[in-house]
């Protein structure tokens, strides 16, 4: 109220305004960022605890003695190894295929007349708006039919689909701001529509490549629920499945859990921190709304 | 040609599948033998179960909470935090983190939260004078654990701050300096310019949680209460699942995904129709 006085009365150059509201927002900044990382930060004190330890009973920001035991200790209770090799073979092939296929998408539909275009973008947004629970229980009969069912296959072939089609809408959105001219000249020359994709299309659009990858590795890395759904036979867990198996079989030895957990999470974050330009940067562009 | 694998992906992952939910609800089917046709036999059941509307009610009730605190949080955080300044790409990446947390990974961290013996909240019991409902035994109750579910989700508030920052970042500055000058409050500013800026992307962003917060606390749900205290949490996607994975009831399963999905839709249609009427009152 005060300042909203000073400012009808005064008329104050801006800069002396916002000396103090900026270090209050750097504060309030401040605050909230621990707020959000700090359910992370206990996941990662918990897990260096050593088993068998009494609660503590004052703040303990550092587990004292620490030991990182518990992360040697998950891979002998469950076969963390073979979950985690798993999750590799998914990722290594889903995130390529879903590259391949949403720019391939993208590139066409920058270029097919706009009738065409605006149908296909419909049909995407319907597509993003279907609920998963609309399809979770079908997609059964699918798999079956297509032979995937109880393999790794089911984690990817929804490669073939971009994954999601928020991630087409994005590669469109990305070749639709390239130039399209570089394209025509390109086929004025006689290059073929393959070709163009991959030696003009695809360096224009590095950044939404970009955010592609990351958000597919968020998705495809942290997916739990269709190897709970479809994955019957452990020999095809992922890592995501090994940490359920973890809580089911030592539901009260929290440092061996949140040690899976940390597992888990790491690639998450650290893949997120990497690109986190890009993928906030994508965002900022390709608002994917418009 | 280009556009035939997302096509192919998009028929057999969403079109197929969403449209054989819609035949099989009016059938029994078990996965084993053939489905057998009920007619609205499955839709009749549902009148009388009292497990499904204890479901749609726990969701309903969910939405209600957790769509609006999520979006006011997003929106506080982008309003803070969308201007250029000292430490924001740490202070945007922090609160952008509980979002990429596998799922799994992220309800177990919060089970540990919550846990009555060891939870890290313990060390605060002090502060609550030993007494009274403290966090770590929030979910050994059916409200507080209702509460709990919704608190939970609140830090993936992630997507909706990002995009909602970058359309403040897309608002022109003179625009909000000029009516400064003119002699417009913070207060004004926010109501009269940004807000009604931002309406277009809040509202979107409202369409999409609704649509996922009927589905998103699966996960935290399973880990967390496993529907319970007594059926508080056994929201409808963990009642659909039930009937479906526990009892082979496919087909009554795929009836209530119909009921949710007409749910949703509805919750859309009001906002839509509720947000159009404010706009409308706002421009007179």
């Amino acid at each position: 109220m005060s300042e909203r006085a000073a400012e009808v009365t005064a008329q104050p150059t801006p800069r002396t305004r916002r000396r103090p509201a900026r270090s209050i927002r750097l504060i309030a900044g401040v605050l909230a960022a621990t707020l959000f990382i700090l359910p992370l930060l206990w996941m990662v004190v918990a897990s260096l605890r050593p088993l068998g330890l009494p609660m503590p009973l004052r703040i303990q920001w550092w587990p004292d003695p620490a030991t990182l035991s518990n992360y040697r200790a998950i891979f002998h209770v469950v076969p963390m190894a073979r979950y985690a090799a798993n999750s590799v073979i998914v990722i290594v092939t889903v995130i390529p295929l879903t590259l391949l296929t949403t720019s391939l998408a993208g590139f066409a539909m920058a270029q097919v007349p706009a009738r065409m275009r605006d149908l296909l973008v419909a049909t995407l947004v319907a597509a993003l708006m279907v609920p998963l629970m609309a399809v979770w229980l079908t997609r059964f009969m699918v798999y079956k039919w297509l032979g995937v069912l109880d393999t790794l296959g089911v984690l990817i072939v929804p490669g073939l689909m971009g994954s999601s089609p928020l991630y087409v809408l994005i590669m469109f959105w990305a070749f639709r701001r390239a130039p399209i001219g570089s394209f025509e000249a390109a086929r004025l020359d006689g290059a073929s529509a393959p070709r163009i994709w991959w030696s003009i299309g695809l360096p224009q659009v590095r950044p939404a490549l970009m955010a592609v990858t990351v958000l597919s590795f968020e998705r495809h890395w942290g997916n739990f629920l269709d190897p709970l759904l479809y994955i019957n036979n452990p020999r095809w867990y992922t890592l995501p499945v090994a940490l359920q198996g973890l809580q089911q079989l030592h539901p009260s030895d929290w440092p061996l859990m949140m040690a899976g957990a940390v597992v888990v999470t790491l690639p998450a974050v650290v893949v997120f921190i990497v690109a986190q330009r890009y993928f906030l940067r994508e965002y900022d562009e390709g608002n994917p709304f418009q | 040609m280009m556009l035939s694998p997302v096509l192919l992906g998009l028929t057999l992952l969403i079109i197929v599948p969403a449209l054989m939910t819609i035949p099989l609800a009016f059938t029994r089917y078990d996965a084993l033998s053939s489905p057998e046709w009920l007619g609205l036999g499955n839709f009749r059941e549902m009148l009388h179960d009292g497990m499904f509307f204890n479901g749609l009610r726990a969701s309903l009730v969910y939405v209600l909470l957790a769509v609006p605190i999520r979006l006011l949080g997003a929106l506080l955080l982008a309003l803070l935090l969308h201007r250029p300044g000292r430490g924001r790409t740490f202070i945007r990446g922090a609160i952008y983190l509980p979002t990429v947390v596998p799922d799994i990974a992220y309800a177990l961290l919060w089970l540990y939260i919550f846990n009555p013996l060891f939870s890290p909240l313990n060390v605060f019991l002090p502060l609550f004078g030993g007494r009274g409902s403290t966090p770590a035994g929030w979910l050994l109750n059916g409200t507080s654990a209702q509460v709990a579910i919704a608190i939970v989700l609140f830090w993936t508030l992630g997507e909706g701050f990002v995009l909602l920052m970058a359309t403040l970042q897309d608002i022109p500055r003179a625009m909000l300096e000029s009516a400064a000058i003119d002699g417009a409050s913070r207060w004004q500013v926010l109501t009269r310019i940004t807000l009604p800026m931002l309406a277009p992307m809040l509202l979107l962003i409202i369409f999409r949680d609704t649509i996922r917060s009927f589905q998103a606390n699966f996960v935290a749900t399973v880990i967390l209460t496993n529907g319970g205290p007594y059926y508080a949490t056994s929201y409808l996607p963990f009642w659909i699942w039930q009937n479906a994975i526990d009892y082979q009831r496919f087909g009554y399963a795929a009836a209530m995904t119909l009921v949710l999905f007409a749910v949703t839709v509805v919750a859309i249609a009001l906002q839509f129709v509720v947000v159009r009427r404010w706009r409308t009152g706002y421009f007179e």
